[in-house]
């Protein structure tokens, strides 16, 4: 292998995309990462692979590797910045101090509606959450949960709550798999 | 149901970079059961396995994105090859400074602080680690400075805590090489914690998990340094990296031998040797072959210890690193014992024994002293077994050694002035040795 400073490096490196581009390109249609953001993805796994050239010996499979590990983590904090940004939107809705009585109905109604459609655990989770506007260390102590573990209970929830309102839809049955312990 | 969002405003909220107004809208109105806009916001979602619309169905289009990460690597690969070019001539100037100066270089220079430049240190800790230990932490210690220091802004934050990780790892490991074993172990916390900022990259925790598992088999936690080797060698299987496979091996083949299972040592050792790459790492080579020549020795397969001491002769020359030939040299003492070619044996164990000695490696110098007490109570040599026996007290009193070690090396003192040692006092002082270092260092890491 070509070592950094060699003039063969840049053809070295050329070949191996061209090579691995096909899978890479799958790679990043199986996770349905955006064009925008799947530049991100590939720079910073090919910049890592350069400076890392002559430590790695398959490059071809370290670099697919590499790009599939980022793809996961991609969605993962995607994932996170929607739930959160979903979990506020809902409290803050509750929260409006003068709403008419018609529009808080409808809202607590619609709530109702999506809380049905998830598991028994997360439906009296989020109830907590939302209609009681209970603090996670109170929702720990009603449900049974060790403290330290609520923060993660409730992300699971939060994420199945997203899923139902963004993917899902109220047409169809519960979601499967969602979580049902602790 | 109030007017659909615009589908611009659904895709910021899928990257959470709306107003909380702005969110609050668009979730009221999703809670209404807007179908239409369902179909566009279950693209903000992870798809689930297989992918939503399958490989063909999947319209993006990629090729922008490639060109545009591959212009950016050129650019990058312009400016690290110019890095490259120059880091040979830094090195030599740098090395030629006193230590202190060294690293005044490396926190006042930006220009001793460069990637390349602290890879080139991380090779010569490496080399030097085989010859000159000492000076191995010492390398390894500027490269730690230097990484720690490198910019994250040109060189990406989380690239630069993986080599910082390495740094700390090439440390831990040098200061396991001197023995320094409770440095070592707060080196190797400091790597793990750097690798959890870094890029997750597995072929760095691998490097990560190789060092620390010989300092783990060092300090004779074997299941620990096992459950470490066990993770190095799928990481390998997962990266397609046989070699990397092989150093597992060989590593877990000698520590099977250090905890006295010589025949799956001698196994592993041979599978490792298969794997890994003779031109790319012929160092780790000469300490497999050595490894494995010493077990045939020890289960008393003279014969194919010989051989493969032959065969393996040109491969240490060609290494040529003096720490491998002093090795090569103890070995053949220790056949030499075996075939009762004691004269032999003695001359080359004296010999590395004084090179140890100056080179402060005081625990082998110890262990290898009592491979010349072997001689000495074989023929009979009471005089000189009292001589070598003072002798050992001053190196292991010089060392960070606990102290029930040095109350066997007294017994051994004693037996040897009264003329009462015998091979098995011999075989019971060296294994003592080996053991007590290893639970001192338990206890002191329960006291912490």
């Amino acid at each position: 292998m070509a070592t950094l400073d060699h003039p063969e490096l840049r053809e070295s490196l050329n070949i191996l995309l061209k090579n691995s581009r096909p899978r890479l390109e799958r790679v990043l249609k199986n996770f349905e990462i955006p064009p925008e953001d799947a530049e991100d993805i590939l720079q910073d796994a090919q910049l890592t692979l350069l400076y890392k050239w002559d430590k790695i010996r398959s490059p071809e499979s370290w670099l697919i590797g590499t790009v599939k590990k980022k793809c996961i983590m991609y969605w993962r904090k995607r994932r996170g910045s929607l739930c959160e940004a979903v979990d506020t939107a809902i409290l803050d809705l509750l929260a409006v101090p003068q709403a008419p009585d018609q529009e808080k109905a409808e809202l607590t109604c619609d709530l109702n509606r999506v809380l049905s459609r998830l598991s028994t655990r997360c439906r009296s989770l989020l109830k907590l959450r939302y209609g009681l506007g209970y603090g996670p260390t109170e929702v720990a102590e009603q449900m049974g949960y060790r403290t330290s573990s609520i923060r993660k209970v409730t992300n699971r929830c939060l994420a199945a709550l997203t899923r139902q309102l963004l993917a899902v839809g109220f047409d169809k049955e519960p979601v499967e798999g969602e979580p049902s312990d602790g | 149901m109030d007017k659909h969002p615009d589908p611009v405003l659904l895709a910021r909220l899928g990257r959470g970079q709306l107003s909380r107004r702005q969110s609050q809208r668009i979730v009221r109105h999703l809670m209404a059961g807007c179908e239409e806009c369902r179909q566009l916001t279950i693209r903000l979602l992870p798809p689930e396995s297989p992918s939503r619309h399958g490989e063909e169905g999947n319209p993006r289009d990629y090729s922008g994105s490639f060109s545009r990460a591959w212009q950016r690597v050129e650019q990058r690969q312009h400016a690290l090859a110019a890095e490259h070019a120059e880091a040979p001539e830094l090195m030599r100037g740098l090395l030629s400074q006193p230590y202190e100066q060294q690293l005044s270089l490396v926190t006042l220079s930006v220009r001793y602080r460069t990637w390349a430049l602290c890879g080139l240190l991380l090779d010569a800790a490496r080399e030097r680690g085989f010859q000159d230990p000492v000076e191995a932490v010492e390398l390894s210690r500027i490269a730690v400075e230097m990484a720690t220091r490198l910019d994250h802004a040109h060189y990406g934050e989380e690239r630069v805590h993986d080599l910082a990780a390495r740094a700390w790892a090439a440390l831990g490991n040098a200061q396991r090489i001197v023995s320094d074993f409770r440095s070592a172990e707060k080196s190797f916390a400091q790597a793990e914690r750097l690798l959890k900022k870094g890029t997750g990259d597995p072929l760095e925790k691998a490097q990560v998990l190789l060092l620390k598992s010989s300092l783990c088999g060092n300090q004779q936690r074997f299941r620990e340094a096992f459950r470490l080797l066990d993770r190095v060698v799928a990481i390998g299987r997962k990266l397609d990296d046989p070699p990397l496979c092989g150093k597992a091996m060989i590593i877990r083949g000698f520590l099977l031998g250090v905890a006295n299972d010589p025949e799956a040592a001698i196994r592993h050792l041979r599978e490792g040797i298969s794997q890994v790459d003779p031109a790319s790492d012929p160092r780790l080579l000469v300490a497999a072959q050595h490894n494995l020549t010493l077990f045939l020795a020890e289960s008393g397969r003279y014969r194919e210890a010989m051989q493969l001491l032959e065969s393996a002769r040109p491969l240490y020359q060609r290494v040529g690193d003096r720490m491998s030939l002093l090795r090569l040299r103890w070995l053949e003492g220790k056949i030499a014992i075996a075939l009762g070619h004691l004269k032999e044996a003695e001359d080359l164990l004296e010999g590395v024994r004084k090179e140890f000695v100056e080179m402060e490696i005081g625990f082998d110098a110890a262990l290898l002293s009592l491979d010349l007490a072997h001689i000495y109570t074989l023929q009979g040599r009471s005089a000189e077994m009292r001589r070598l026996a003072e002798e050992m007290l001053p190196i292991f009193k010089s060392r960070d050694i606990h102290r029930e070690a040095l109350a066997a090396l007294l017994v051994f003192q004693k037996a040897a002035e009264m003329e009462r040692v015998t091979l098995g006092l011999i075989r019971d002082v060296s294994g003592y040795l080996k053991e007590s270092r290893a639970t001192s260092l338990a206890r002191s890491r329960e006291s912490r």
